[in-house]
């Protein structure tokens, strides 16, 4: 008897069936892919937060809060294409928390973060996915080399995710709050971080491409294999 | 009875409501960023806001006999977050310099629908002054060749960016032989304060404020590029197309500001330190007849050309959207301003100041801390004032001579200077002063020992 390869058990698994999969999968653990996404966005806030007090050895003696919904309404009511409206407003910030320099003049920010509404959504949805792909790789009954391989193509994804959405300001990098200034307190030169800060959006979307990718692949394995999906819809 | 009367009034008042909101007045919001920490932005900034001069020119009437405006300023460090709030529509109006104001033009037409215009300038030196690299004050590092394998930083699409580039291009140093680093005025001005960067670029006054308070001394001066150096008001073009007669109010009160400067300097750079921070002495050296500063907002054809060439250095080094600068650029608002003030623009626009010529001749400056500001028409007098009043132990907070290449003024105690005979000249760099020296069989020597040969015994 020929063994049947995984190539071949796709041309009889249909696009719908990993789609309903997936859904299912959901569906049973809504609750769980809530709160990981919460926790995730709220979680990164306090790891930049923490990595600016650490890396500039001081503590926030500021901080500004906006009002994002107000300010969101002016920017779609004054800008005439929906085109120019979404980058304007990636770029709102809900909250400001940083070191002001007073040394010269009337002060100026050395370092901050700003609490960008837009990227804590993306953190959100981030945190919902890897708890997805978690909870789909729980119930995989993959071999070891496959599980570590999937495991270790969700942490990639999340951390290219969680790299390109964060939003830290160093006025030795740049006046705005860039993805790049968290790879050049890492250590990386300025220049060289300045030069990769168009890739950004790339990356974000490859990140979310290997999420996908996995939680497809993983659904897809659960769909040609249905007593995997023996569990019940306990939050549904 | 009394139940229905009430109804009535209550209907009535409810009917009456819209036509209360048609006649009440239109609120026109006004929102400025500025930089405190950017001399040059002053007269379209801090002096405007500070002496209510916008308010002064708004119009009152015709289409605005009802307005009500909403007047507001934000101050930040540098123009790029200025570019982005306007982008968000929470700032109409922009002030800032010569490279910034190109990100903020081409970053506006890289959208569908948004737009800037470049309305009118501030100031300006045609050398290139005001920019400049300095060096930690203990340094031995006398010239930008000795900048070959260093670490020099700058505040990257800074105007102070775009003339080091063109320095060590002029000076044929690549930049795989220096290390760049990005660092904003403040950090660099403390990197500087504390000898851990080799070299840092910098843009009005901070080159300056670092010469003051005696951390830093400056090799190269952004006049040796040759580029003006220029900044300017740029105006979201929505606003502006709604309400001219505004922007020509902005810019009326922008000449206005130039205006109350020019009427006396010592009163401006006093006013000026309490609201900037920034000292009064570092001001001065901007702000006074013979400064590094020419306070006009025309708009020169060598201005556009010299933002065109800037445009060409961002463009090579960090590909920056381009730039149509006919759409940008207009001189009508400066010209219906300037027609309602009954100034003559064209006259304005072809004045030209040059510091090498129009500081010849100009006298030295003793800045006593009691009598404030003494002047002399030589160095001897000039030395001799200073011998006397440092014989009486009194306190002078700053003095100021020309740089004899370029007519740049100078800290009298940053430059250098050369005794030729009974003669002494004063230089802003030391090889330009070891030249003269040798060719006018002199030496250099430090500014006290200059004021030591004019000390009188006991």
């Amino acid at each position: 008897m020929r063994n049947v390869t995984d190539v071949e058990m796709a041309k009889e698994v249909t696009l719908m069936e990993v789609v309903k999969t997936l859904g299912h999968a959901v569906r049973l653990d809504w609750r769980r892919m809530v709160v990981t996404g919460l926790t995730f966005a709220l979680l990164m806030q306090v790891l930049m937060m923490i990595a600016l007090m650490v890396r500039f050895q001081g503590l926030p003696n500021y901080a500004v809060g906006y009002d994002w919904i107000g300010n969101v309404i002016h920017i779609i009511k004054s800008t005439p294409s929906w085109g120019d409206i979404m980058p304007i407003v990636n770029q709102e910030w809900l909250i400001e928390i940083g070191k002001m320099n007073y040394d010269y003049g009337t002060g100026i920010s050395e370092w901050s973060l700003n609490v960008v509404p837009v990227r804590i959504m993306v953190l959100f949805v981030l945190g919902a996915l890897v708890a997805l792909c978690l909870s789909l790789l729980r119930t995989d009954q993959c071999d070891v080399a496959t599980g570590t391989t999937l495991r270790a193509t969700t942490g990639l994804g999340t951390v290219l995710i969680a790299m390109t959405n964060a939003t830290m300001s160093w006025v030795v990098c740049c006046a705005a709050p860039s993805w790049v200034v968290g790879l050049a307190m890492l250590g990386l030169g300025v220049s060289t971080s300045l030069a990769l800060e168009s890739m950004g959006p790339a990356l974000n979307l490859a990140g979310f491409g290997l999420l996908l990718c996995t939680a497809h692949y993983l659904a897809w394995r659960k769909t040609r294999n249905p007593q995997h999906l023996s569990g019940s819809l306990k939050h549904a | 009875m009394k139940l229905k009367t009430s109804l009535r009034s209550a209907l009535l008042a409810a009917t009456m409501i819209p036509l209360g909101l048609a006649a009440q007045a239109e609120e026109i919001t006004i929102a400025i960023g500025h930089q405190s920490m950017c001399t040059d932005t002053y007269t379209a900034g801090i002096v405007i806001k500070e002496l209510g001069l916008l308010e002064k020119h708004l119009p009152t009437d015709g289409k605005y006999a009802d307005a009500e405006y909403d007047i507001s300023w934000a101050d930040y460090s540098s123009g790029g977050p200025i570019t982005n709030q306007m982008l968000a529509n929470k700032l109409n109006f922009g002030v800032m310099g010569d490279y910034p104001l190109i990100v903020n033009g081409a970053k506006f037409q890289e959208t569908d629908s948004l737009r800037t215009v470049y309305v009118a300038g501030t100031g300006y030196n045609l050398k290139g002054s005001g920019n400049a690299i300095v060096v930690p004050v203990e340094s031995d590092i006398y010239s930008i060749d000795q900048l070959q394998g260093k670490e020099v930083s700058t505040p990257v699409g800074s105007a102070a960016w775009g003339m080091l580039l063109k320095a060590m291009q002029d000076n044929d140093i690549p930049t795989s032989e220096y290390v760049l680093k990005n660092q904003s005025p403040a950090v660099g001005a403390a990197n500087i304060a504390a000898g851990k960067i080799d070299a840092h670029s910098d843009f009005c006054p901070w080159s300056e404020i670092m010469e003051y308070r005696g951390t830093g001394r400056k090799i190269y001066d952004g006049s040796e590029t040759g580029v003006p150096y220029l900044h300017g008001v740029v105006v979201r073009q929505d606003f502006a197309e709604e309400y001219p007669e505004v922007v020509q109010a902005f810019i009326k009160a922008v000449y206005e500001a130039g205006e109350w400067i020019r009427e006396d300097p010592m009163r401006a750079v006093t006013e000026m330190e309490s609201w900037t921070g920034v000292e009064k002495e570092v001001l001065y050296l901007y702000f006074s007849k013979g400064g590094h500063l020419t306070l006009e907002p025309s708009i020169k054809t060598e201005w556009i050309d010299a933002l065109k060439f800037n445009h060409g250095v961002l463009v090579a080094e960090k590909a920056i959207p381009p730039l149509d600068f006919d759409a940008w650029i207009t001189e009508d608002y400066l010209k219906a301003a300037y027609a309602d003030m009954g100034v003559d623009y064209e006259v304005d626009k072809a004045k030209m100041v040059d510091p090498e010529v129009a500081n010849e001749g100009l006298p030295m400056e003793i800045w006593h801390s009691r009598d404030g500001i003494s002047t002399y028409g030589t160095a001897a007098e000039f030395l001799k004032g200073m011998a006397d009043i440092r014989a009486t132990a009194a306190l002078v907070n700053a003095t100021y001579v020309y740089d004899v290449e370029s007519g740049l003024k100078l800290f009298g105690k940053t430059a250098f200077w050369v005794k030729a005979g009974d003669d002494f000249a004063t230089f802003l760099r030391k090889g330009e002063a070891e030249a003269y020296a040798s060719a006018n069989a002199g030496q250099v020597v430090t500014f006290d020992d200059a004021i030591a040969a004019y000390a009188t015994d006991g």
